[in-house]
């Protein structure tokens, strides 16, 4: 992990992920805006929602969703603060608050899905 | 090992005065809207939470998400998607794809495309109150 601290690793994996999760999250996140304002109840109201998140399909899309957007948002944010020379520090706590951060969200998240 | 030098007329206003053009506003342009993204995924996973203390608790949530100013927000907000998205997707076929030789054209299509999907979802979002503007003409 250190490795990673300094703007010193390649971050080469990172980077080949980062695309990979992309071209994968094109299709979701423009699926879900249209799923969600198909219309008016849709996104916005608990029975339609609810509908959704009992059905295995949507519980799997959810899950892919949060674990994707939140990995490749999260890589990219620190794919910029790699840009800038930071001593050690700087960098190992933001790197720590991204990664704790994540799976803090991650399981609340999850939590949601799971709840129903 | 030391820290670079400083550029003489400080971080902002040397990356202030630096020659943008198309491509610069690309790339900083689809920063923005990543970051924009990753905030948001925070606070909706956030604001999701309240599906989990029953009906009442997330119809409740709902009445502010669904003010006209929240729906123009989440209108803009796909504008964020539309950019990002295509752009990505250009910036794979740059590195993998022979890209760099079309990348201009490809840009082009970002932008058409991305204002085109954004009326679409426009359109989607507010045909109720579209549709009431024309009955209330006629
Ligand atoms: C919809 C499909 C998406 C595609 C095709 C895509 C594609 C990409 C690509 C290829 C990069 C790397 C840019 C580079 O290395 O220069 C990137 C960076 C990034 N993406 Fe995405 N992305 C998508 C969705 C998202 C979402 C949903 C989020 C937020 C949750 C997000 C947040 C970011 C961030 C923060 C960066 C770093 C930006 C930078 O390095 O300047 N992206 N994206
Ligand atoms: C304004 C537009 C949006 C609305 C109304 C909306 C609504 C919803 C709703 C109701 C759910 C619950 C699951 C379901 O019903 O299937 C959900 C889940 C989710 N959405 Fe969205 N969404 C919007 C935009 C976005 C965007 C732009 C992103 C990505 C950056 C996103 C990422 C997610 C994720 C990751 C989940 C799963 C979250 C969790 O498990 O807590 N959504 N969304």
């Amino acid at each position: 992990m250190y490795k990673h601290s300094g703007s010193r690793g390649s971050g080469a994996p990172g980077w080949v992920l980062q695309r990979i999760t992309g071209i994968l999250l094109v299709v979701v996140v423009i699926g879900h805006y249209f799923v969600m304002h198909s219309d008016p109840a849709s996104g916005h109201t608990y029975a339609a929602v609810l509908a959704r998140m009992h059905h295995p399909f949507w519980k799997m899309f959810d899950l892919t969703f949060i674990t994707v957007g939140l990995w490749h948002g999260l890589n990219g944010t620190w794919g910029i603060f790699r840009d800038y020379k930071m001593k050690p520090a700087v960098s190992l706590t933001i790197y720590g608050i991204i990664i704790l951060s994540g799976i803090a969200f991650w399981v609340l998240g999850v939590n949601t899905i799971l709840s129903f | 090992m030391a820290y670079q030098p400083k550029p003489p007329d400080g971080w902002l206003k040397t990356n202030l005065k630096y020659n943008k053009h198309k491509g610069s506003w690309a790339w900083i342009l689809h920063r923005i809207t990543g970051l924009g993204l990753t905030a948001y995924i925070y606070v909706h996973i956030y604001a999701l939470t309240t599906l989990t203390q029953g009906e009442q608790a997330f119809d409740n949530e709902m009445k502010l998400f669904t003010t006209p100013v929240f729906k123009v927000l989440e209108w803009l907000l796909f504008s964020l998607v539309l950019y990002h998205a295509f752009n990505g997707v250009r910036i794979v076929l740059v590195d993998w794809a022979d890209g760099a030789k079309y990348h201009k054209k490809l840009l082009t299509v970002v932008y058409g495309l991305g204002v085109v999907l954004f009326i679409g979802m426009g359109v989607l979002m507010f045909r109720e109150p579209i549709a009431n503007m024309f009955a209330s003409l006629r």
